[in-house]
């Protein structure tokens, strides 16, 4: 029986090496689709847990509390554990032209430790007193061996950046060896230290302040100066997570759709196509048991194989998918779970022995005239209306042949069908989430209309007709790149009922060309008129059209709500006018200029020039991309590559039956005189019409998925969409993506259609 | 008389360790020849047609038709070969189930890209001159043997091949019907067309084939003029 099995395998490579391949992608696709969906389930605890978090990392002012009565701290009642003191210093760094102000910057040994155990994302840690590593926090990483100035400490020494490291509440900025900080720390500025804490109840705010306290009550009056709080951490970095994960999760539930419908259409498919063997092996004496055996084991060795290499191949492609999530999570690492490389390749062997027993069982009770006769081509009858049809067409031969086929077997033609309807699920929603991301990106960024900013180097604001202000705008005009600008202030203020503080925007000019996404309404046009963002709408309880009342400083204004703009994120905003906020007489201080340039006028050429033109003390930006953005680019393109891959192995599979099948009919046409190019064509043609079925099908689902998704994130992103990012697909994409079927097919059929066009005219004709 | 066919000193090997097909085989075929070619199973006759037919590639040796050496094409000049220079007829007829009489037929003009109303006339042609137009709709398993052999002339004939190469053309037929095929075949060659026809058995090709080529182990064993009948030169069907 071993040897019945045995030689099925090593007589079919084409078809083992498929089912091989299939399990391997199906698999390795299966493995990262889990993990991914482990990764955006609740990231943030999982990474809290594993670097051991402190709930809260306290700023200590180390002149009024020595180590030893810092360190006493360690044994107060609801202190689980406790790490530090670590010496602090408050800096600012300059690398490359951009400036980090007020950096946290901690003196630490080492990166490990009870609390706090940092993940070291890349590079080491600092072995010399030059050397820093970044927190990933920072959102900023000039690379291993860029220099680091810190511009606020005496003599302004330069450090060599040696690594990037994750903490999950980010208790620092930076990290130096601990000998460092008194040399870094600003002159005159008061010793700090860092005291990091695992309380025995840390579940809720109140709780956190209670314990934070009690530490305080314990040190001299005045040592504790303020503490970030592991909730903070969290709810940001939750917030991120729920915006990926609805994407995530949907590209990882089609991932598994694909290959649990694959792998059953796979082995299905190699068992049917052995039944003439199977009538053979029974006419010498097998039992039905021997035979149900012998082709189990024969798509099992192959499979097992394929599960095997396949939870490897997951693993390692899951590394650079994990790191980018985690990035994006900002949870320093994850990898694939132990369950995972247990579960994956235990679930897709028992898919296979499922999905190949039923047709072995079915073999195994037929007798072996009836096994013979059904491993021959299609039942008698079948599709020969379209052949008959398609003949009438005004097509070359091969083609209208090749286009009829898929009628002659409509099972596996369904299976062809699904493959590459995932495959163009797949695709639709990938290019719809990405150019969503993209317009939000640009909605953020504003990349489109202000791709330069510019503004004081440090960061600080300037009056208007201010030495700044009048320099700025003498530049920005002596620009021949330059199209408009126009000022931007930033303030905070009070609104309505809100217990807490409104970050608004006010413009200096005519500010409508900037391209804010206009959810519902639209943008102000004159003074008295405001426009929010969803989570201002949200909080206040407020609509569009209605009017709201904003305070700042003693100056209480009414102003109608005109339009809902895109401003993600659960804090509220306002953006208005200057003249809305009180005109001149408000005092608001400019942060920036937005510049709009002229058309091909590159961004970057145009910030460095005019960065050139202001000097030193003004910093002209280009656009940069959002990491969030970058991140979400990458996986869309990583996840849609292996789907695509997936359904083209599915329509490979397929392909590569129906060549097993009419090879004698291929030989046939061979020898009647079909060129290999003409062999080509037909074979290629045999999977046209399911992939123009498939494209009809699944180009909507794709649409609603997409949809459904990008809802789902803003959503997540406390915000409406403006349609206008929801609106991405153009009639022409549209017809474009469907041929995406056509190219997921025809690839797929491709190297079966080479064998069949290669194969041996005599072989072929003998082959029954 | 120049050969239309001529294979020279050819040897067939189907593995590399395994025994010779077909060895060291030459011959020469005029045109309007009736060759049988006959041998026991295992001979390596039907390897001899093959390699004329373009079906195979021979392992040593040449083989010329109508002046054109075949055993050097390109797979795609082999496909044209086979669609134009001949026509090939087999035991089990080969013909694609799915598609019907008339397609079957029209399908090597259609390959060759004859214009579709040519390709219907001479495939209307060749069914009512093989008395099976009748049929022209139906499929090929509704026919009985010896139609569907009529069927696989009339699509060997279509593109008016130099040469018909036939493979146990009756060896699936009843003794009657294969009485009649060998008659259809001796028609077609009384008017010019040149034919290579591999059988068993020796009344077939005593009575109409023009000369007799014995194959045994793969080797020329015999020539003989079976001289029942005199190949015309006229035009070919």
């Amino acid at each position: 029986m071993l040897r019945a099995a045995s030689g099925g395998v090593t007589r079919h490579r084409a078809q083992t090496l498929v089912i091989l391949m299939v399990l391997l992608v199906s698999t390795a696709s299966a493995t990262l689709g889990l993990a991914l969906l482990t990764a955006a389930n609740g990231p943030f605890d999982r990474a809290f847990a594993a670097q051991h978090g402190a709930d809260a990392a306290v700023a200590v002012n180390s002149g009024r509390a020595t180590a030893a009565r810092l360190a006493a701290t360690r044994r107060l009642a609801g202190v689980t554990a406790a790490a530090g003191p670590f010496g602090a210093a408050t800096v600012t760094l300059t690398s490359q032209g951009v400036t980090l102000p007020s950096s946290l910057l901690i003196g630490r040994a080492s990166p490990g430790g009870p609390l706090d155990d940092l993940t070291l994302v890349t590079g080491h840690w600092p072995q010399r007193p030059d050397q820093i590593v970044l927190s990933e926090g920072t959102g900023f990483f000039p690379g291993v061996g860029a220099k680091m100035t810190v511009t606020t400490a005496p003599g302004k020494p330069q450090l060599t950046v040696v690594g990037v490291a994750n903490s999950i509440t980010n208790t620092a900025d930076a990290w130096v060896l601990p000998s460092e900080i008194g040399v870094l720390r600003p002159a005159h500025a008061p010793a700090a230290a860092e005291m990091l804490y695992r309380f025995a109840a840390a579940g809720t705010a109140a709780q956190l302040r209670g314990d934070v306290a009690a530490v305080s009550a314990a040190l001299p009056s005045g040592a504790v100066g303020g503490f970030s709080s592991w909730l903070s951490a969290r709810q940001q970095a939750t917030g991120t997570s729920a915006i990926l994960a609805p994407f995530v999760e949907a590209f990882a539930l089609i991932g598994l759709f694909m290959s649990v419908l694959i792998v059953a259409n796979v082995v299905t498919g190699a068992v049917v196509a052995s039944y003439r063997r199977i009538g053979v092996l029974k006419s010498i004496g097998f039992s039905p048991a021997q035979v149900v055996g012998a082709y189990v084991a024969r798509v099992g060795v192959p499979a097992v194989a394929g599960c095997l290499i396949g939870v490897a191949a997951g693993d390692f492609l899951a590394i650079p998918v994990l790191h980018k999530s985690a990035a994006s999570f900002g949870v320093g690492s994850q990898s694939v779970p132990l369950w995972v490389n247990v579960v994956t390749p235990l679930g897709m062997c028992a898919l296979v022995a499922l999905t190949a027993l039923w047709p072995a069982l079915r073999a195994g009770r037929l007798s072996a005239v009836q096994a013979i006769a059904l491993g021959h081509a299609p039942r008698q009858g079948r599709g020969y209306t379209m052949h008959r049809l398609a003949g009438r067409l005004r097509l070359p031969r091969p083609v209208s042949i090749g286009l009829a086929a898929p009628f002659a077997r409509p099972a596996r033609t369904a299976g062809t069908l699904a493959a590459i309807m995932f495959g163009v699920t797949a695709v639709v929603f990938a290019v719809g989430l990405d150019a969503t991301l993209a317009r939000a990106e640009g909605g953020q960024n504003l990349a489109a209309t202000a791709p330069v900013q510019v503004s004081l180097a440090n960061f600080s604001s300037w009056q208007p007709g201010s030495r700044h202000d009048r320099a700025i705008v003498a530049a920005l005009r002596a620009q021949p790149g330059t199209l408009r600008y126009v000022a931007a202030a930033q303030t905070e203020l009070s609104a309505g009922a809100l217990a807490r503080q409104v970050n608004a925007e006010a413009f200096e000019g005519n500010s409508s060309w900037l391209g804010f996404g206009v959810i519902s309404g639209r943008w102000y046009t004159g003074p008295g008129q405001v426009v929010v963002n969803t989570a201002y709408l949200n909080q206040t309880g407020l609509n569009v059209g209605q009017t709201t009342t904003i305070s700042t400083g003693d100056r209480t204004i009414t102003a109608r709500i005109v339009g809902q703009v895109f401003v993600p994120g659960n804090e509220p905003a306002l953006l208005t006018s200057v003249q809305t906020l009180g005109g001149a007489s408000a005092s608001l201080g400019i942060d920036q200029y937005d510049v709009g340039l002229k058309a091909g006028v590159t961004p970057t050429a145009y910030a460095a020039g005019l960065g050139r033109a202001l000097g030193a003390g003004y910093a002209a930006s280009g656009p940069g991309s959002g990491q969030f953005y970058l991140i979400a680019d990458s996986l869309i393109a990583m996840l849609t590559v292996m789907m695509a891959v997936v359904a083209g192995l599915g329509v490979l599979n397929t392909v590569l039956l129906g060549t097993r099948d009419r090879v004698h009919d291929l030989g046939v046409f061979k020898a009647v005189g079909m060129t290999p190019r003409q062999t080509i064509a037909m074979v290629l043609c045999w999977v046209v019409a399911p992939a123009v079925v498939a494209a009809v099908i699944a180009v909507p689902i794709g649409m609603v998925l997409h949809s459904a998704t990008a809802d789902a994130m803003a959503r997540a992103a406390y915000t409406g969409l403006p349609a206008s990012f929801l609106a991405v697909y153009r009639p022409a994409e549209i017809v474009l993506l469907a041929l995406s079927g056509l190219v997921i097919a025809g690839v797929g059929a491709l190297l079966p259609a080479s064998w069949a066009a290669r194969a041996r005219t005599a072989t072929a004709l003998r082959a029954e | 008389m120049d050969a239309l066919i001529r294979v020279d000193n050819v040897s067939k090997r189907y593995d590399n360790d395994g025994p010779l097909a077909v060895e060291d085989v030459s011959l020469e075929v005029a045109a309007g020849e009736a060759v049988a070619v006959m041998g026991p199973s295992g001979s390596g006759k039907s390897t001899l047609l093959n390699l004329i037919a373009g079906l195979d590639r021979p392992t040593a040796g040449t083989v010329t038709v109508a002046g054109q050496r075949i055993d050097s094409l390109s797979e795609t000049g082999l496909a044209k070969y086979r669609r134009q220079r001949v026509g090939m007829i087999f035991q089990f007829f080969n013909l694609l189930d799915d598609l019907t009489v008339a397609d079957n037929v029209l399908l090597p003009a259609q390959l060759a890209g004859l214009s579709r109303a040519r390709a219907r006339r001479r495939t209307d042609d060749l069914l009512e001159r093989l008395k099976i137009s009748e049929h022209r709709q139906a499929y090929p398993a509704r026919l009985s043997g010896g139609e569907r052999q009529r069927v696989a002339i009339a699509r060997a004939l279509v593109n008016s091949p130099e040469v018909l190469l036939a493979d146990e053309p009756t060896g699936a037929l009843d003794t009657a019907t294969g009485e009649e095929i060998g008659r259809l075949l001796l028609e077609l060659n009384q008017v010019g067309q040149s034919m290579i026809m591999v059988t068993h058995n020796p009344v077939l090709a005593a009575r109409y084939a023009s000369r007799t080529i014995q194959i045994i182990d793969g080797r020329l064993a015999g020539d003989t003029a079976g001289a029942t009948h005199s190949a015309g030169a006229g035009a070919r069907p």
